[in-house]
């Protein structure tokens, strides 16, 4: 800030002032970003105008976090600064190529109008984020669902990006094509990376065919150890495209399996489930209730894991939850999330045996986890992400080289970048 | 020098370090023969320890490195900076751990791609990506270059594959990256590193998914009249939501050198071109997709198709296009494959005018490709020692770079830039995209020192920038 700005509020209408019609402003009333009050909003109309916001960002030493549809921000720690939230709202445009079976979106997009553009030529959107997500929300989230098994993950459906730095370059990596090394996969890099080195634009994705016939069944209660051996069969099936476990960690679980393929595979797969586990027929909406409580703050207040951990590892992770934990286990993607609940948002004794039971539930599993969910109070002195080894000075070389004024969410990603 | 060799000797022992020039004479280049440059030593490394302590070594005496597998790269990634030392990893060959339950293993970077499927196999699992050098081509290089291969369309490239990495950065530090889980706690560095071709560390480890062998497989080759018919059959199949596990044309020129060669595989000399459709997965449903393909095939202008009654005739039809390149070795001494992408709905124009191009310039070009990904491998065969052939090879190759980015492509789909294409990448993206892939480098490597000249269009590095590493220029090896 210069001396004539005294406050980010001046700093921040002086740039609004510098940047014209190219960005849209808005003064509102405060919203909370992990306990920080935000009451501005930056909306730059196209890419050009992101990254001359960005540039200005940095001159005027201000940060902001990066919003698309406001479906992750729980996700990270409480930055050390946040003046604005930079909303791609505006980056909108869909360039579709049916024959090609790839598309481009504007990272504005909603994932429910791109879905609906896609499919009514046979296509499916291969990220299971919620429909009111924007595409590059969903990207630099890495978000996933329980279809994410048969999808893949974010990092194997996007082809290319469009990305402005934090220090403001407008930059493209990957391509449109299905198959590319040409340099550095840059687009892994972004996928995941929450804005914190760049904003995404727009993206390249690739497309699904929509498959010829989809089933969902569910599979009714059964004692951990039984329903995980039983879900990791079910999940390995030829069609089998989701594969859920839901309850309590030391109650029974029940679950729900999607199959999508050919008629004949679909068929087949669900006779199985239904002769060998007894499974029901149900209904789709089962999937997106899954993907949908997934991705809920537990109510009123608590704490939401993910806690990354192999078949084998499973019934350790459920014996190390405290008992009485939400779990969601996708077995066919090795991960586990649980969920807390807190007596208050201050809860601070309730904080630590849920990020304790986390921490010991990883521990029986690869060590890692990371918290996806919490109130501030909560995140306080606490890196959400969990310990990250010996990967912390890369990241942080990498925070400072793409981002070398902290414009972008500072502190609010691993390690601290 | 001599207290680099020294120093070399002294962490694997003298028996495992190369410097005499006839021995490094192999090491100048990789599959990409017309690119060389001449390391100082060669060294073999047993474990990570011991790829630190080479890596330390270089650093305090300034000298750039490299990683080596097998050396079947086909664009100079594997080929050195002058006077630089090759840590060459393939004594680093053991299957450390095979975990079926979780369908992944842990190999050392030496291991060869099609050993690690065959151990595999036993546990009714394989390792996906199959490069056509599966024979000989290593894990690492493979993790090195992110390596496809024909079944590359339905299972992803080496990128898709690998959950967790151990590598040695350029400062000698070693480092875990990735999980077993295959989910990243922080960014996707195991993303970054596969693909970036030995120049953010080296991999001494990976820890890779294994797949379910499909339960089955059926193979077929369909007979067209012209490339330009088969390319429109495969954009039929992708267009109508078939996944096969494999789609690869083989054109009339190399169908000619194949049915010459020992790879002979009784395809109909007068055809223009075959497709190979391989569809794999539930045995229930590849009947209706054998159909649907038969349909599209024959609406594209199929004069025939067949299907694989068994495994030996599956084998035949592979042969056609795996024995291409050997059979290639008939039409001239040398031969450019060259590796480039474009849209699927593309193809049939592009191959047409890549066609064009090779005969503009009077050369010996045929096509056999991974259709079904736009993956383009036009190969010219050649003399180099006719210099106005060679500097007509590369003409051609410019220009077909050019088409390929023209028609919304890129300019390699799996053999990676390495010092073939360094000079092309402004064909594809401008100066600030290139600036952020200096960033990344630079945040693992701010010396370059390792793989120095490679991907990037490199101003220096500190074998240039470092005077103790000068003087390593020896006599060339002519």
């Amino acid at each position: 800030m210069s001396a004539a700005e005294s406050t980010p509020a001046d700093a921040l209408q002086t740039l609004a002032r510098e940047l014209g019609s190219g960005l849209e402003s808005l003064q509102h009333r405060p919203v909370s970003i992990d306990g920080i009050a935000v009451s501005f909003t930056l909306r730059p109309r196209d890419g050009e105008a992101l990254a001359r916001t960005l540039r200005a960002l940095g001159e005027h030493g201000l940060a902001a976090v990066p919003v698309g549809g406001g479906r992750h921000l729980e996700l990270g720690n409480a930055p050390r600064r946040v003046d604005a939230l930079l909303c791609t709202s505006h980056l909108g445009g869909v360039d579709f190529e049916a024959a090609e079976g790839v598309c481009h979106a504007g990272a504005g997009i909603r994932l429910g109008a791109l879905r609906a553009r896609v499919g009514e030529a046979g296509w499916e959107v291969p990220l299971d984020a919620p429909d009111d997500a924007s595409v590059g929300g969903a990207i630099a989230a890495a978000a996933i669902g329980p279809r994410s098994q048969g999808f893949g993950a974010p990092r194997d459906v996007v082809l290319g990006l469009e990305v402005v730095l934090g220090s403001g370059e407008r930059t493209r990596c990957g391509g449109r094509v299905v198959k590319n090394v040409t340099g550095y996969d840059l687009p892994k890099l972004y996928t995941g990376a929450c804005g914190t080195l760049g904003v995404i634009e727009g993206a390249w994705l690739r497309l699904r065919p929509r498959p010829a016939r989809t089933r969902v069944l569910s599979l009714p209660a059964r004692p951990a150890t039984d329903a995980l051996a039983r879900g990791i069969g079910a999940a390995r099936l030829c069609s089998a495209r989701a594969c859920a476990l839901q309850g309590r960690a030391g109650d029974a679980l029940h679950g729900v399996v999607e199959l999508a393929g050919a008629d004949e595979s679909v068929e087949r797969d669900a006779q199985w489930l239904t002769r060998e586990h007894g499974a029901l027929e149900a209904d789709a909406v089962l999937v997106d209730r899954v993907r949908a409580e997934q991705h809920a703050t537990p109510a009123p207040h608590g704490l939401r894991f993910r806690i990354p951990a192999l078949p084998t590892q499973l019934p350790g992770v459920l014996a190390a939850l405290d008992p009485g934990a939400e779990v969601i286990v996708y077995p066919g993607l090795r991960l586990c999330y649980a969920a807390f609940a807190l007596a208050s948002a201050d809860d601070a004794p309730g904080a630590e045996r849920g990020f304790a039971s986390a921490a010991g539930a990883a521990s029986a599993a690869l060590g890692t986890f990371r918290c996806e969910s919490a109130p501030p109070a909560a995140k306080r002195g606490r890196d959400v992400f969990g310990p990250i080894g010996g990967e912390a000075a890369l990241v942080r070389a990498l925070k400072s080289r793409f981002d070398p004024h902290g414009v972008l969410s500072p502190g609010r990603f691993a390690g601290g970048a | 020098m001599a207290d680099l060799l020294d120093a070399l000797r002294d962490v694997v022992g003298a028996e495992r370090v190369l410097a005499r020039p006839e021995e490094l004479f192999v090491y100048e280049c990789d599959g990409l023969t017309l690119h060389k440059g001449e390391p100082c030593a060669v060294a073999f490394p047993r474990d990570a320890r011991e790829v630190q302590a080479i890596v330390r070594a270089c650093r305090t005496r300034g000298v750039p490195f490299l990683p080596r597998g097998a050396g079947t790269g086909l664009s100079g990634g594997a080929q050195p900076a002058p006077g630089a030392v090759v840590i060459e990893c393939s004594r680093m060959d053991r299957i450390l751990e095979i975990d079926a339950a979780n369908r992944l293993a842990v190999v050392q970077p030496g291991v060869i791609n099609a050993e690690l499927s065959k151990a595999a196999l036993h546990y009714g699992l394989f390792y996906a990506p199959d490069p056509s050098s599966q024979l000989a081509c290593t894990i690492g290089g493979n993790v090195a270059e992110n390596s496809g291969g024909p079944h590359t369309l339905k299972y992803g490239a080496t990128s898709n594959h690998v959950l967790a990495l151990e590598v040695v950065l350029p400062d000698g530090e070693l480092l875990e990256v990735g999980s077993r889980s295959g989910w990243s706690a922080s960014l996707d560095l195991v993303g970054a590193l596969v693909g970036s071709e030995g120049t953010l560390g080296i991999v001494t480890a990976a820890t890779v998914r294994l797949v379910p062998l499909p339960e089955g497989v059926e193979t077929l080759l369909a007979v067209f009249p012209d490339v330009v018919s088969a390319c429109r059959a495969v954009g039929a199949i992708i267009g109508a939501g078939l996944v096969p596990a494999a789609l690869e044309i083989v054109d009339r020129r190399t169908i000619a050198a194949v049915e010459a060669s020992v790879y002979a595989a009784g395809l109909p000399r007068d055809a223009g071109a075959v497709l190979i459709v391989e569809l794999d997965g539930a045995s229930v449903a590849l009947p209706g997709e054998v159909a649907r393909v038969r349909d599209l095939a024959a609406a594209a202008g199929a004069t025939r198709v067949e299907v694989a009654r068994d495994a030996d005739e599956r084998a035949r039809f592979w042969r056609a296009r795996k024995g291409a390149f050997g059979a290639m070795g008939r039409l001239a001494p040398d031969l450019y494959v060259h590796d480039a992408v474009v849209p699927r709905t593309k193809l049939a124009e592009v191959i047409e005018q890549v066609c064009a191009i090779g005969d503009r310039h009077g050369l010996t070009l045929s096509n056999v490709f991974h259709a079904g990904d736009g993956n383009l491998h036009p190969n010219i065969s050649f003399d180099r020692r006719n210099p106005d052939e060679l500097r007509r090879v590369l003409a051609a190759g410019a220009e077909i770079l050019a088409l390929c980015v023209a028609a919304g492509g890129v300019i390699t789909g799996e053999h990676g830039i390495g010092s073939e294409k360094r000079d092309f990448m402004g064909l594809l993206f401008g100066e600030d995209d290139l600036d952020a892939m200096h960033r990344l480098r630079a945040a693992f490597d701010p010396d370059l020192c390792c793989n120095p000249g490679k991907v990037l269009p490199t101003p220096r590095f500190c074998a240039e920038s470092n005077p103790k590493a000068r003087g390593y220029d020896r006599v060339p090896f002519a």
